[in-house]
């Protein structure tokens, strides 16, 4: 099976602190990678690394047989992987239906967007996204307006109305009620028969609902890599969330 | 959730309908061309406030110098006004340089020999000009504040050169052609309804197109970069384009009302560029609302009406009134008059219903961009 993203030995130094140290990783089409780590593990620095938003000091990226390190974030997102920010980043000031709009971004060329006034594809996929992620009734709210949970699903619909490959996302059930997490889970698991997903969480709750592989970070490093029932045997693994883990 | 009135797409397009219907009754009701020309000037001043809301309202992008479009514009037209009344043999060089010791006439004003390619460059010039300096900024990241910053100091550069080039420009003199503008066989006369009309086909023309594109995919992602331009990169959007086109779409827009401002006045100086002018375009559009582009258009003419008709009796203390009514507006009423507006429509459906949850802010910024 091909790796989608492969992660080869990735440093990223802030001043004399290596955030992130000597990590790789290899992503598998169509399957859903759990990446959990205590707090401070370097997941988010991992994903801005991947998504272009920070420069590593050393290593590289590659998706699709692309080397991606380098470029800038719009252009790693055409590549077709898009992103869930850890703090729900919405257009608070926009309507659901303009966020679902905007994150429709099949055509980014500003020239031929001034010309475009509406489209019945994208009308179409606001409606299945809407319903996917269960927004359909909410569509004409303002964001800023949601709940915490629907905003989560509003970000995770945009992440969908973009059609990326391969989806990061960045603690998508933090604050969520236990019917929330519930209905998160079934988004995700309906979602990884067409994309591939690499999801930071925390939960192992959750992420024993979803995950098909987990990698487990600490402190910038891989420390294990396998399936649910491996790392939750591992004793590396354990003595980690044992020794730090605060909840 | 009720509807307010404000938000209504269909009665927008009523409303800015009744608003040129008006505007276009002006020149037949009136017969009094003095009048005329200031209101011609007036029309001017709500281009350059339309302008602004569509760069600063919409796009979130401060600036300050909008006085810089505005002037190449109006210095465009006049070069081109002014070699109307040369002779290509008998008398090429304007009196001007003559004063100067300018013994032939400089390159940079050969090609407005022509009345079409001077007209062209009048607007050429600006939007070209906002499109570099807009991409040079935009890509750096450069934003709010310090872009505002950043365009105040070019504006203060253009004031400085523009009366340093003396024998180019005349100065702090100005130009000041001696005949109107001829375009064919068209007159345009500063105090006839033929000049009353090009301003109003401008006014027009710009608002439609900034309602369109504010209506557009590109306006809905200028409004979302203007939200959190970091989450619309992440979805593949080159951020810096956008800026950079509705900055130099304000700025085409402003180039041609100075270039109507010159055939009304007959005469440019440097002052296009002073900072207080290019301030006063801002006030504008706070006191009518940058959020709408008819109340900002609106704005420019509620407090340069008032400057023409209170100010002679507040001459000294005019200016100290606009700010006052300035800071009165940002502390209070961010949406401008047109704030005010949508809170009273927003309330008038909600008399007969019932009252809305006391948490709930009747205004939101969010829906001020709608208009
Ligand atoms: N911009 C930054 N400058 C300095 N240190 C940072 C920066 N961003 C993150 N860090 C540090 O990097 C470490 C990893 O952070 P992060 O990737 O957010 O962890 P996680 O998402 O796994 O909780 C933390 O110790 C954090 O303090
Ligand atoms: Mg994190």
């Amino acid at each position: 099976m091909a790796g989608v993203l492969e992660i080869q030995n990735l440093q990223k130094n802030f001043d004399a602190v290596k955030v992130i140290n000597d990590f790789s990783m290899d992503v598998i089409e169509l399957t859903l990678c759990c990446l959990v780590g205590p707090n401070g593990a370097g997941k988010t620095t991992t994903m801005d690394l991947i998504t272009g938003r920070q420069k590593p000091t050393s290593g590289s990226v590659t998706f699709r047989g692309h080397v991606i390190t380098g470029e800038n974030e719009q252009m790693i997102a055409r590549r077709g992987l898009g992103r869930k920010f850890q703090i729900p980043a919405v257009f608070r000031e926009l309507t659901v239906r303009q966020n679902l709009e905007v994150a429709y971004s099949h055509e980014v060329n500003a020239l031929k967007n001034i010309f475009s006034f509406s489209s019945r594809q994208c009308d179409a996929r606001i409606d299945e996204v809407a319903e996917q992620v269960g927004l359909q009734e909410r569509l004409a709210v303002i964001a800023g307006t949601l709940s915490h949970g629907e905003t989560q699903w509003l970000e995770i619909g945009m992440v969908l109305m973009q059609d990326p490959a391969l989806l990061l996302l960045d603690e998508p059930v933090a604050g969520m009620t236990e019917q929330e997490i519930e209905k998160t889970a079934d988004i995700l698991n309906t979602m990884k028969k067409t994309k591939t997903l690499i999801v930071v969480e925390h939960d192992m709750g959750f992420v024993r609902e979803i995950a098909d592989i987990v990698t487990v970070m600490h402190m910038g490093s891989l420390l294990a890599q396998g399936t649910i029932q491996e790392i939750e045997t591992n004793q590396q693994v354990r003595d980690v969330y044992l020794g730090t883990e605060d909840h | 959730m009720t509807i307010n009135p404000y938000h209504d797409k269909r009665l927008q397009w009523v409303a800015y309908a009744i608003f040129f219907a008006l505007l276009a009754l002006v020149p037949i009701l009136l017969d009094d061309a003095f009048l005329l020309n200031q209101l011609s000037t007036f029309g001017v001043y709500g281009i350059l406030a339309l302008s602004l809301s569509l760069c600063w309202g919409f796009g979130g992008i401060l600036n300050l110098g909008q006085g810089i479009a505005f002037g190449l514009g109006a210095y465009g037209m006049a070069m081109t006004m002014q070699m109307q009344s040369q002779d290509i043999d008998t008398n090429p060089i304007p009196p001007f340089m003559l004063n100067n010791a300018l013994e032939s006439l400089p390159m940079i004003w050969e090609p407005f020999w022509n009345t079409g390619t001077g007209i062209f460059l009048a607007v050429a010039i600006p939007t070209l000009y906002c499109l570099i300096f807009g991409a040079l900024m935009f890509q750096a990241r450069v934003s709010g504040p310090f872009f505002a910053i950043m365009t105040l100091a070019m504006l203060s550069a253009f004031y400085t050169v523009f009366i340093d080039l003396q024998p180019y420009t005349n100065g702090v003199n100005g130009i000041s052609p001696p005949m109107p503008l001829e375009v064919g066989s068209l007159v345009v006369d500063p105090y006839s309804t033929t000049s009353y009309w090009i301003v109003y086909a401008v006014l027009l023309l710009s608002t439609v197109v900034a309602k369109l594109l504010t209506q557009s995919k590109f306006g809905l992602i200028v409004r979302a970069q203007n939200n959190d331009p970091e989450r619309v990169r992440f979805l593949g959007y080159n951020v810096a384009v956008y800026e950079t086109l509705i900055y130099a779409i304000s700025g085409c827009m402003a180039a041609l009302a100075g270039m109507c401002f010159t055939f009304l006045t007959q005469y440019v100086s440097p002052s296009q560029f002073d900072v207080g002018f290019s301030i006063s375009i801002v006030i504008w559009a706070a006191i009518g609302g940058r959020g709408s582009l008819l109340w900002a258009i609106m704005g420019a003419f509620i407090v340069q009406g008032a400057q023409s008709y209170l100010g002679d009796e507040f001459l000294n203390t005019w200016i100290l009134i606009l700010g006052f009514f300035f800071i009165l507006v940002v502390r209070f009423l961010p949406g401008g008059l047109a704030g005010l507006v949508e809170l009273i429509l927003g309330k008038l459906p909600n008399m007969s219903k019932q009252q809305k949850s006391p948490g709930e802010k009747p205004v939101d910024k969010a829906s001020l961009k709608e208009a």
